[in-house]
């Protein structure tokens, strides 16, 4: 039996591999945008602009309190609507952006508060200029301060990324599902495939859990 | 907007299987969350096998987890229906968060107050429940509130098994009536009205617990 | 014979809410003058200073430097009024500040903290703005740490790379806050040390501080100031051998019996 295990895992293993690194791809593609966008709803939020601040209160409030499959729904048939054809991996690379989004900004905000208020009296002094102390002087250590806590997030993105599957993306989840229809073995696929998302989890766990103590180490 | 009425029903209908099997999912969550917790704090090796299980479960996406149980689990004799499963695997999922939630409230209790009391000798169950319990108790309320939200939206989900809640009505409607907007809209709009009560209940109930801290 | 002075604050004022910090504040600077702010906590010495490049916005009065106004282009002293970012970095160009609490960036090495207001502020070439910085840091004695990190520097160091930053940009005027106030006492004379040197090079400044002794050896001019007011102002040697107010009398007691040797009187 184990025999026939190994030989189902060998057709299993490059179908999941492919699945695992569109997931990863996915992710990651959303993760960076979405820190893009997090980054102007901060800025936003920290603002002059009364409207500004509302609408982020907003943003934040819908993207955290919906689910991720909702939001994924509502933005791949609503251009369908508009009659643009967006292809299902923009739709859902821009549905985990736009909710991670949500969720980077209040974990950066934190980041941007924890530099001190004499750092950016002396880029104003020096004339530096909004856009420099922010490349400059503010995100190099917001980044180093919050690197914990956005892989923590990176690895919620992996997770609610499956449900990109129900729009036909050959995700890790939709792989799996493939699978399952060409061999009829469902506990043993969504097992191996359950394992693939804890190996890639749990490493990125380790790596957070690592980057945490190298910073208490240097404060 | 006569469409939009005629939906309506449905879609209250809907809210009421989401909210059902959300609630329903996270009463036992959390009544398994606590005992896991129990379990790990006053059963010696037991924090082996708590470990894992939490591993496992946050590790893992919810529909992985749904689907072993509703697709696999029919391999080893145990059929279940899809509001069952649904039911089964947001509270073991739901479950895994409670417990670390029920972990990190107990261990906000200062440890001092936990020698005082069996240097007294108060046996260790009465320290679990008049000395810990409450004081934890009044740290997790606010985080409970969040995690039930979190099992709400997590029951979008059980859609894709097609358990009749919201998600899966909209996409019916959708497909029936061929309109995108409207039922996307108020699917949205739905679990929006609905977390954002959950989070205010959570906001005053918690105000009310903890009055006697503020004096 | 009057030269057109360098910083001019006319009747500046600042008040945070019905709290006036600051008012009637009179100064006029010359260059290679060298004006020291002093005074018990809470009388606005460092509201006035941080007026002067519009850290603080003044909201009474004027401050012109150079012949420009600085931070307002009318009449009206409200928040809307203010000028934009890039019209107060215009202004105040010709001034540059060293903090009580230095606020290097940590992020940065020694050199990179020196160098960044002339890359990042004044858009200068790179291989340019090293140049001069390793010139200020060589004029503060501290070429061996360009590479070193803020972290690894004592706080006397620390300010004395301040000093390199605020020097590097070829200022016409330097503000000093307090330079020595959060440095150890063993670390504080390095630092004077520093700031003496830069004055006998002729650097114009306005400092505030508590080191008595220096602001006379230093300064050409002295300001007492209480309540958000100035109280007395003039030469060292006069105002601190023989204060004519009662209030300054009173600030000085500490310091009364001990002799401070003014700089104009030194040179003679």
């Amino acid at each position: 039996m184990m025999n026939d295990f190994s030989s189902r895992m060998a057709l299993y293993w490059p179908a999941l591999i492919q699945g695992a690194l569109t997931t990863l791809w996915l992710c990651a593609i959303g993760m960076l945008l979405g820190f893009v966008l997090g980054v102007l709803i901060h800025l936003l939020a920290n603002g002059r602009s009364r409207a500004g601040v509302a609408f982020t209160r907003v943003y934040v409030s819908f993207f955290r309190g919906t689910p991720m499959l909702a939001q994924l729904l509502l933005l791949f048939y609503l251009p369908s609507a508009l009659g643009l054809d967006i292809p299902p991996m923009v739709a859902a690379a821009v549905a985990l952006a736009l909710n991670t989004a949500a969720y980077q900004s209040q974990i950066l905000s934190s980041g941007f508060a924890a530099i001190a208020k004499g750092q950016m009296e002396a880029a104003s002094v020096f004339a530096l200029g909004k856009y420099n102390t922010l490349v400059h002087i503010q995100l190099p250590q917001v980044l180093r301060l919050t690197s914990p806590a956005l892989i923590s997030e990176l690895i919620d993105v992996i997770k609610v990324s499956a449900v990109v599957s129900v729009i036909s993306i050959t995700d890790l989840m939709r792989v799996s599902q493939q699978l399952v229809s060409q061999t009829y073995r469902p506990l043993e696929v969504y097992l191996v495939a359950g394992l693939f998302y804890l190996l890639l989890t749990s490493v990125l766990s380790v790596l957070g859990g690592l980057l945490e103590r190298r910073w208490q180490e240097r404060s | 907007m006569q469409e939009l009425m005629s939906y309506l029903p449905e879609f209250a209908n809907a809210l009421l299987v989401t909210l059902g099997v959300s609630l329903a999912a996270a009463f036992i969550g959390l009544t398994l969350g606590f005992a896991l917790n129990a379990a790990r704090i006053a059963i010696p090796g037991f924090a082996l096998i708590y470990s894992l299980y939490v591993w496992l479960i946050r590790g893992t996406p919810f529909l992985a987890q749904l689907a072993v149980i509703y697709f696999g689990l029919p391999v080893i004799g145990l059929r279940l229906e899809a509001v069952e499963a649904s039911i089964l695997s947001l509270a073991l999922y739901s479950g895994a968060y409670f417990a670390e939630l029920f972990r990190s409230a107990w261990a906000s209790v200062p440890h001092g107050q936990v020698e005082a009391a069996r240097v007294h000798g108060i046996s260790r169950v009465r320290v679990f429940w008049h000395v810990q319990a409450p004081q934890a108790m009044a740290f997790a309320l606010p985080l409970l509130g969040n995690q039930v939200i979190l099992t709400i939206k997590e029951s979008a989900v059980t859609s894709i098994i097609t358990v009749p809640e919201l998600t899966m009505t909209a996409g019916r409607i959708v497909s029936t009536t061929f309109s995108y907007v409207m039922p996307y809209a108020l699917l949205v709009l739905s679990y929006w009205l609905l977390t954002s009560s959950v989070a205010a209940i959570a906001r005053a109930l918690g105000q009310r617990m903890t009055r006697h801290l503020r004096g | 014979m009057s030269t057109l002075p360098l910083l001019e604050l006319r009747d500046v004022g600042k008040s945070y809410g019905a709290n006036r910090v600051l008012r009637g504040f009179n100064l006029s600077v010359q260059p290679g003058e060298i004006v020291s702010l002093i005074g018990p906590s809470g009388s606005g010495k460092t509201t006035a200073l941080r007026c002067m490049n519009f850290l603080e916005r003044y909201d009474e009065g004027e401050v012109w430097i150079d012949g420009q106004l600085l931070g307002y282009s009318g009449t009206g002293r409200r928040e809307a009024d203010r000028d934009s970012e890039a019209k107060v970095d215009e202004v105040r160009n010709p001034l540059s500040m060293v903090f009580q609490q230095f606020n290097l960036w940590p992020h940065m090495s020694v050199r990179e903290n020196v160098m960044a207001p002339l890359v990042l502020g004044k858009k200068m070439p790179k291989a340019q703005a090293r140049t001069l910085a390793d010139q200020a840091l060589s004029r503060v004695g501290l070429s061996a740490k360009a590479d070193a990190y803020p972290a690894r520097l004592s706080g006397g160091q620390q300010q004395r790379v301040g000093i390199a930053r605020a020097l590097a940009v070829k200022p016409r005027l330097m503000l000093l806050d307090e330079p020595t106030s959060a440095l150890d006492p063993e670390l504080v004379e390095e630092v004077l040390q520093v700031i003496r040197s830069l004055a006998d090079d002729g650097m114009t400044m306005v400092m505030v501080t508590h080191e008595m002794s220096f602001a006379a050896q230093i300064s050409d001019r002295v300001v007492f100031m209480e309540a958000g007011q100035i109280v007395e102002s003039g030469a060292p040697g006069p105002l601190f051998n023989a204060p004519k107010t009662e209030r300054l009398q009173q600030f000085l007691k500490p310091w009364f019996n001990r002799s401070l040797t003014p700089r104009a009187q030194v040179t003679s």
